[in-house]
């Protein structure tokens, strides 16, 4: 048997039958042009794979981060609007307000004051420490970041309030915090409206690029420090 | 809750570079990648929760692509030598050497017929087996495997002998 081209390029590629690939083993044996041809497939098979792997190597540029991690539908301007500064300080103001209410009323609540700083507890404090954005749940991470003095920040979402915490003298101190929009009866969770401004906020508080699974996975390892 | 947004951005990367195979820059490729993202998410109703999203991503952009592929002038081939310039000037040493390596390979990809170049890039940059890249095109096994053999002839003439 002398393969054709078409043969030999599935033998290089690992794409034949094991009775095929030993008539074609065969013939290469008895033939070095045969075998230079295969050698020249995977050489030309390697090189593509190592140009182009460059670019899955690259961290995901965080415009996609953000549209995938919102769970909005894009339309054009892509950007919401930044609120006005009151209507800001009022949903800071509004929900310290929340996070004080949810810290005196259970010891284990997700949210709890710690001298003046509103930081995670139990739950949430556990989910922050523990959990990549990749786990699916009640409570999920949307993204990590580094913000501007190299603290890590992750924005996440749980059933009672969804925001914004990074890391500080071994605390999740809560940066900014809203409730979560629920869409009716359904547990289908519509994120839009209350994560798209989180999610301006990181943006804003973000250096660089939010942090692909790997490295959010070896800050998750080195405790976050 | 978020099964769908979490899958498809763990696919981004390979995503990226599926674009980065089929378009003529960095600036096309996160262009195609924008479309075909809001695409899916507009279309996310269609996905069916256990079946390949890899599968149906690649068919996604692969449309996308299509679609703007035609309707774009290949102008673009004479901003290359500038642009590649201006990426050097940007770069570490390292992201240069990949970088120009890069370059040499995607030049050589623009010049493929389109149907030879998405088989190219299924199969040999997203390492795709051919049954699942001829699935994606929706082409015969024969089809795909002789679009690959004149892409692959093509590529090694102008990349040389030492591919």
């Amino acid at each position: 048997m002398i393969p054709d081209d078409a043969t030999l390029m599935a033998y290089a590629d690992g794409e034949l039958d094991a009775l095929t690939a030993k008539r074609v083993e065969r013939a290469i044996a008895a033939d070095p042009a045969l075998a230079d041809m295969v050698a020249a497939h995977r050489a030309l098979r390697d090189r593509l794979g190592q140009a182009f792997g460059t670019v899955a190597e690259e961290a995901v540029p965080a415009r996609f981060a953000a549209m995938l991690a919102s769970n909005v539908t894009p339309i054009s301007p892509p950007v919401a609007p930044r609120p006005r500064r009151w209507i800001e300080a009022m949903a800071v103001a509004a929900s310290l307000i929340l996070a004080v209410a949810i810290g005196h009323q259970w010891q284990s609540g997700p949210v709890s004051v710690s001298g003046d700083r509103v930081v995670a507890s139990g739950s949430l404090d556990h989910a922050l420490d523990t959990q990549l954005a990749s786990a699916s749940g009640d409570t999920r991470m949307l993204v990590s970041f580094r913000d501007d003095r190299g603290s890590y920040c992750r924005v996440f979402a749980t059933a009672a309030v969804d925001g914004i915490a990074c890391r500080d003298q071994g605390q999740w101190v809560l940066r900014e915090t809203r409730s979560p929009l629920h869409a009716g009866a359904t547990d289908y969770r519509q994120a839009g409206s209350a994560d798209a401004p989180l999610m301006a906020s990181a943006q804003d508080m973000m250096k660089g690029d939010p942090l692909d699974a790997a490295a959010e996975r070896r800050a998750r390892d080195a405790g976050w420090r | 809750m978020a099964a769908f947004e979490d899958e498809l951005l763990g696919l981004v990367p390979r995503l990226r570079r599926f674009a980065q195979a089929l378009s003529r820059n960095a600036a096309d490729a996160d262009d195609l990648c924008q479309a075909s993202f809001e695409k899916a998410l507009n279309a996310r109703a269609q996905w069916q929760p256990g079946t390949r999203m890899d599968s149906w991503m690649y068919r996604i952009m692969r449309n996308c692509w299509i679609d703007t592929a035609r309707s774009r002038t290949r102008a673009a081939e004479t901003f290359l030598p500038e642009e590649a310039g201006l990426e050097i000037g940007d770069d570490g040493a390292r992201a240069i050497e990949a970088r120009v390596g890069l370059g040499e390979v995607a030049a050589a990809m623009d010049r493929l017929p389109d149907e030879q170049r998405e088989a190219v890039a299924l199969v040999l940059v997203e390492g795709l087996a051919y049954k699942e890249a001829a699935a994606i095109l929706d082409i015969p096994m024969g089809t795909l495997t002789s679009r690959l053999v004149r892409g692959r002839q093509a590529l090694m003439a102008t990349l040389g002998e030492a591919a």
